[in-house]
């Protein structure tokens, strides 16, 4: 099989040109030791087209630009399709005079020869192809112009190979000096620039007074869309599917068998099962919208406006969406943090995303507020909200001078032009991510789910009920961490427990150990201070093992475990303050 | 030939670059993106919030913030 690497600059329209080659016969996957991604595919089984991530240079120190070199250097490369940006011809190509150093046959493809020929630029193909060594092949990939030569070009090897490589330059000077004048002498410029349509929508965009309410109308409508109007009822279409028929009509089915087998199906297995299908809806609408922004152009604009804010806590403007989506739901918060420039943004992002409280928790903030802040819910669960962003800022910087300080990257962000996202881009990329969700992240939600119903519906003595389980055990065991917390009990323990399959399950698994009435009971275990410090610690300790599931599907193992450690930590810490610093307050 | 900064620069303005200093990456970055001497750069606008800024160069647009673009020097055209 031949291999050929995929290169070229953001925003020249390379995604395009890779699925038009490969179709959806791709697979995703990450580069070893870094959060970027690696997209192979293949052409009719011959060829595979290993899609390498954008860059403008190959030796301008970011982890891209790493890979890259690591991958032409050893990956067994038989030729480099470089795809330029036909109407910004000297930036393109600085990348291309760092590739002719590999040694391998190059396809330049030429994409948006169209917008170039409106531009008035006129290219002398055979000439450049002479000068720079390389097949040359013009393309307009988004209407599908071009693309089968592309195909037939890789299908027949039909690539110059020149061994001879004059293109040695001693700085960026000489290598643009040399561009120049090459273009010169292949281009011809008939009229000049107008005033291109992006920069009007810019004058709108970026205006002073409707930046801002435009941006947020625009997530407000990606929030919408994904937990009211679409992801979310669809969600909760599935999980009433599986809970009001297909539960009811399995459980008439095993209604001879064992108890433990028809539990280990219903509340095992089909319970885990479902815990992992009810975020794919979710995901797949939030993917739609942050892809539509992403492709559309507006991405670097929002990043743009949010710079100045988002810096404070370590952070580029981009990071402001996957912490927004934190508020519906961490899961795919931490998968959109993805979309963000740099590794280190990646990182800090996706650890400050389970700070924004998700909507799993309001379940738990409004059961004891009712019973303990009568009239002054709305202010106590305001009060939870404010601590986690508060926090989120503060975690930030203390995380960006420490643990990311090596890391820190120069903020340069190219505006591309706005243009209307494809269909069939968009579709893909939505489905990747929840094809990549339901293979990683879901077979790992779903073990530890029939783990964890395993552990409260057993001990050595058989199957029991959920007061003397090993999970209680366990419970009995780590409570007395809790008691300076002020609210160590050990159904509370065990509660926290169960919360890490999903944080609205601490409700009903108080509900089942202290019996059905909690307005009545709860009282008796808590005071209002320390009912605070409870609800605090839910705020913030551990998220469910979805998140984590999904830390480490993104991530990798490192990243999880300390995701999970810091949280814990930090919620002691938080609650101890609060239980302590408020008993000597109110005496 | 006075040489002051991209920083120094008014929305509208024109002038050619002199020289990239600071932070080694930052200035090799912007060198890659063809931000080398004689150079012409535009400051096109300033964010809604004072910074960052976004300049054009060779027919494209870049934000970069305010700090960063002190370290653009220029000579006026």
């Amino acid at each position: 099989m031949i291999t050929a690497a995929l290169l070229g600059n953001p925003n020249v329209g390379k995604t395009t040109l890779y699925n038009a080659l490969t179709g959806s016969n791709q697979y995703v996957g990450n580069w070893a030791g870094v959060t970027v991604e690696k997209k192979e595919g293949f052409i009719d089984n011959k060829i595979k087209i290993v899609d390498l991530p954008g860059i403008y240079a190959m030796d301008t120190y970011s982890n891209e630009e790493k890979v890259s070199k690591e991958f032409l250097q050893n990956g067994n490369v038989d030729v480099i399709i470089n795809i330029v940006d036909a109407s910004s011809l000297d930036r393109n190509l600085y990348l291309t005079t760092q590739l002719k150093q590999f040694n391998k046959p190059i396809i330049l493809v030429l994409n948006m020869v169209d917008v170039a020929i409106s531009k008035g630029l006129d290219i002398n193909y055979k000439l450049l192809s002479q000068k720079l060594g390389v097949k040359i092949i013009p393309i307009v990939a988004s209407k599908g112009t071009g693309i089968s030569d592309v195909k037939k070009c890789l299908l027949k090897e039909d690539y110059i190979t020149t061994s001879s490589n004059s293109l040695k330059f001693k700085d960026e000077k000489e290598a643009y000096a040399y561009i120049e004048i090459l273009l010169k002498s292949v281009t011809n410029k008939k009229n000049e620039d107008r005033v291109s349509i992006s920069e009007k929508i810019d004058k709108i965009v970026l205006n002073r007074i409707i930046a801002y309410p435009l941006f947020f109308g625009c997530l407000f409508l990606i929030f919408m869309f994904t937990f009211s109007w679409v992801g979310q009822p669809l969600a909760d279409f599935l999980s009433s599917l599986l809970n009001d028929n297909f539960v009811p009509f399995l459980t008439k089915l095993l209604a001879n068998n064992s108890p433990w087998f028809s539990s280990l199906l219903i509340d095992g297995i089909i319970g885990g099962v479902g815990s992992v299908v009810v975020f794919l809806p979710v995901i797949l609408a939030l993917f739609l919208g942050i892809s539509f922004l992403e492709d559309s152009g507006y991405m670097a604009r929002a990043a743009f406006i949010m710079d100045k804010l988002m810096r404070k806590m370590g952070l580029s403007g981009k990071a402001f969406i996957p912490l927004i989506v934190g508020f519906g739901c961490s899961v795919p918060a931490i998968m959109s943090a993805r979309t963000l420039e740099s590794d280190k943004d990646r990182k800090l992002t996706a650890l400050l995303v389970p700070l924004m409280s998700c909507n799993a928790r309001l379940p738990v903030y409004a059961l004891f507020a009712s019973v303990f802040f009568h009239g002054k819910e709305t202010l106590v669960v305001f009060s939870l909200y404010l601590m986690g962003i508060g926090l989120a800022f503060g975690i930030g910087i203390l995380f960006k001078n420490t643990l990311f300080k090596k890391d820190e990257e120069p903020f340069i962000i190219e505006l591309p032009e706005y243009k209307l996202p494809e269909p069939k881009s968009l579709l893909i990329h939505t489905w990747e991510k929840g094809k990549g969700f339901l293979k990683k992240a879901g077979t790992i939600i779903f073990s530890i789910s029939v783990i964890v119903w395993f552990l409260s519906n057993f001990n050595t003595t058989g199957m029991v009920d959920i007061n003397s389980s090993f999970l209680a055990a366990i419970g009995k065991f780590i409570n007395p961490v809790f008691i300076p917390l002020g609210f160590a009990s050990w159904q509370n323990s065990i509660a926290l427990l169960t919360g890490l399959m999903a944080k609205e399950v601490v409700v009903g698994t108080m509900g089942v150990i202290y019996g059905s009435n909690l307005t009545h009971v709860l009282p008796n275990y808590f005071t209002p201070l320390s009912a605070f410090s409870f609800l605090a610690f839910v705020l913030l300790y551990t998220p469910c093992v979805s998140v984590i599931a999904t830390m480490k599907k993104e991530y990798g193992n490192k990243m999880a475990i300390f995701s999970l450690s810091y949280q814990l930590v930090l919620a002691w810490i938080v609650s101890f303050i609060i239980f302590n610093v408020g008993s000597i307050i109110l005496g | 030939m006075i040489i002051i900064s991209i920083y120094d620069l008014k929305p509208g303005d024109k002038a050619l670059i002199h020289s990239v200093c600071g932070d080694e990456k930052f200035a090799k970055r912007l060198l890659a993106l063809g931000c080398i001497e004689g150079t012409e750069v535009t400051l096109k606008a300033t964010a809604p919030l004072g910074d960052p800024i976004i300049i054009n160069l060779r027919g494209f647009n870049l934000a970069i913030r305010k700090n960063d673009a002190k370290n653009i020097n220029i000579k006026t055209a």
